[in-house]
């Protein structure tokens, strides 16, 4: 083992700082992408896990919800044509407003806590202390079929069924508090009746709280497609793996009226837009620029010290005619470790986050591209922090050992 | 590279010699001369005890000579090197990995490494390969009496022990000139003993030019050559035989 990896593990409490650090800097950076990801990919979550392998978008989309949205209707049957193809169904989906339905005297009382005793009125999702609510949702469409195109990978049968029956609805968990509902209970969307009628998890929605419905429920409600538009196109393949192919001829066959997109093309599409974001984009450098900063400040006065504390040992090398330029590579290899170690620390402390995160319906997501570049970044900290430190050993003077 | 046998049959011949050597330091305003024209010479094979006051010049001397503080005048030939100074600081520090070995008052030895690793570290910059450097790593900590404890780190070692491990981190070099900066005034009598007999070992069996500043009179008994020196002048130079069964105790 050498001098500079032997010496970072036996005094690891001295670098301990710089590993910290450089593990928070990792963690301002990561947990921010992670986050951002995450939003993006609760947009997306039913695409993401939906069986299509193929979607289409109106051409000129730059991503799902980007963009025009929608095809002719008369593209349905055409897609369909393809050999591969299967099944082929639209997206559709509405919006509007949610109220939760409270009897009058609970929420006259809700309403004035104050006649209450305890802390009992204030308990959220709690019913008889529910406060009336109105949210404006977004409508997500499937066809409660087991296997068919529209529906996520991960929805039980059970849940299918569910939504089968009319008025029924899914709402994610993360949404319950949101729109103080339960399970179970009745709920007013643009005025009409619906019912609680199934919780799913593992679908967030950081903006707007999402109402699944069939198909069906939609019509009855009135805000069905009906037009001659309707919204992307989920086509399911009979083999997956030919998806790019099929995306492929399908495109060559537009005729500049539609575009087809794999379902990898298009998450990793989704994902990208995200960071164009400006604000996003914006939060991003600044937490970039920030975590250099800190990360270098910290870590170049903590190898400074750490060096300091061993310059004696260092300049009895000079004495017995190690160069300076071996020392600094000494140095650099140490700041190097300390990167390393760094960069584990950083990603123990974003799983960590990330379970936090997790555990109280904040999605993160992380991609191997934006660990990589996290990893790269510690580095540069690191050793930049190393580069800054050389000037310590200056004081090595093998002279002064000389007393 | 030095090869692993010992150089002898050299004993006698000059190994450094400084001419007119002056070193003034500054302090404040004030100009100090350190070294007020120091002839100086020592031999292969002899223990040379440098005595003084403290203040005297004794350390300056023996950094100057060794490659470690550029005097402001005069001329230190070493070896085979007719002016040192005259030498680029990278060739100096060349000269000094090849042919140099120091010991300090204390002992500098990395917290972090074990008394083999402190040993192979330094003959890993000489360029011995790792089995190469384990072998004369090991062999210079038995010389020492360390052999048992050389997968030690510092903090588990006792001084005496830890200037040991430094004489043996000079030694696995096979230093043909070996400076020692009060090497035992850090330890008690038994310690110094073990340490002021290994440098006299270097000197008679090594061959090695020994430089040794101190000013505990009692490590006299040992040294081939006195040689006393006070207010940066050399006052005297006196020969003598040495006494392998001297005794060192408080």
């Amino acid at each position: 083992m050498s001098l500079a990896l032997s010496t970072l593990i036996y005094e690891w409490r001295r670098y301990m700082a710089a590993v910290v650090a450089l593990a928070f800097s990792g963690l301002l950076i990561l947990a921010q992408v992670g986050m951002f990801m995450g939003i993006g990919r609760a947009f997306t979550a039913q695409i993401d896990r939906a069986r299509a392998d193929v979607m289409i978008l109106a051409p000129g989309a730059t991503g799902l919800g980007n963009g025009p949205s929608g095809v002719p209707r008369r593209i349905l049957p055409t897609i369909y044509r393809h050999p591969d193809v299967v099944q082929v169904a639209p997206l559709d989906g509405s919006g509007g407003r949610f109220q939760n339905i409270v009897p009058a005297d609970e929420a006259a009382e809700a309403q004035n806590p104050n006649q209450r005793t305890g802390a009992e009125g204030q308990g959220g999702g709690q019913q008889g202390g529910e406060r009336r609510r109105m949210e404006f949702v977004n409508v997500t469409v499937v066809d409660p079929i087991p296997g068919y195109v529209t529906v996520p990978t991960d929805y039980s049968d059970e849940l299918l069924e569910a939504l089968r029956r009319p008025y029924a609805v899914a709402v994610d968990e993360t949404a319950l508090r949101r729109l103080g509902v339960q399970l179970g209970d009745k709920a007013l969307y643009n005025g009409k009746t619906i019912e609680i009628a199934a919780v799913t998890r593992g679908y967030p929605n950081m903006m707007q709280a999402t109402l699944i419905m069939s198909r069906d429920t939609l019509r009855m409600l009135g805000e069905a497609d009906t037009g001659p538009r309707v919204g992307p196109l989920m086509v399911k393949l009979r083999d997956a793996s030919r998806a790019d192919a099929v995306a492929a001829q399908l495109n060559a066959q537009a005729g500049g009226q539609y575009r087809a997109w794999t379902r990898t093309e298009l998450a990793r599409a989704n994902a990208n837009l995200m960071f164009q974001e400006q604000i996003i984009g914006v939060m991003l450098g600044f937490s970039v620029f920030l975590g250099l900063l800190i990360g270098i400040a910290i870590t170049w006065q903590t190898l400074r010290g750490a060096i300091m504390a061993n310059i004696k040992e260092f300049a009895s090398l000079r004495a017995l005619g190690v160069s300076m330029p071996s020392l600094r590579r000494v140095i650099m290899e140490l700041s190097f470790w300390v990167g390393v170690a760094g960069i584990l620390a950083a990603g123990a402390l974003t799983w960590g986050v990330g379970l936090l995160a997790g555990a109280n319906g904040v999605p993160m997501a992380f991609s191997a591209f934006w660990i990589g570049m996290v990893s790269v970044l510690l580095l540069i900290i690191a050793i930049a922090s190393g580069f800054l430190s050389l000037g310590v050993l200056k004081n090595s003077q093998p002279a002064d050992l000389l007393r | 590279m030095t090869p692993k046998s010992t150089i002898s049959g050299r004993h006698g011949e000059v190994a450094v010699a400084a001419e007119g050597l002056i070193k003034r330091f500054k302090t404040g305003r004030t100009t100090i001369e350190v070294l007020k024209g120091v002839d100086f010479d020592a031999r292969h094979g002899d223990l040379t005890m440098v005595m003084g006051p403290s203040g005297s010049g004794k350390s300056t001397l023996i950094a100057a000579l060794s490659g470690l503080l550029r005097p402001d005048e005069g001329k230190v030939a070493a070896l085979d090197q007719p002016n040192l100074w005259k030498l680029s600081d990278g060739k100096i520090d060349r000269f000094r990995l090849e042919h140099c070995g120091f010991i300090f008052q204390g002992f500098n030895l990395f917290p972090a490494l074990t008394a083999l690793q402190q040993v192979t570290t330094v003959l890993g910059y000489q360029g011995a390969e790792k089995g190469e450097a384990r072998q004369r790593a090991k062999a210079a900590l038995e010389e020492v009496g360390l052999g048992p404890r050389m997968n030690q780190r510092p903090s588990e070692l006792s001084g005496g022990e830890k200037q040991r491990v430094a004489i043996a981190r000079c030694l696995a070099k096979n230093p043909q000139l070996l400076f020692a900066d009060e090497p035992t005034s850090a330890l008690d009598g038994e310690n110094g003993q073990v340490v002021v007999r290994l440098l006299r070992r270097a000197a008679t069996e090594h061959g090695a030019a020994v430089v040794c500043v101190t000013h505990d009179p009692r490590l006299e008994a040992w040294a081939d050559r006195i040689i006393r020196i006070e207010d940066g002048r050399i006052l005297e130079d006196q020969r003598r035989t040495p006494d392998p069964n001297a005794t060192l105790s408080h």
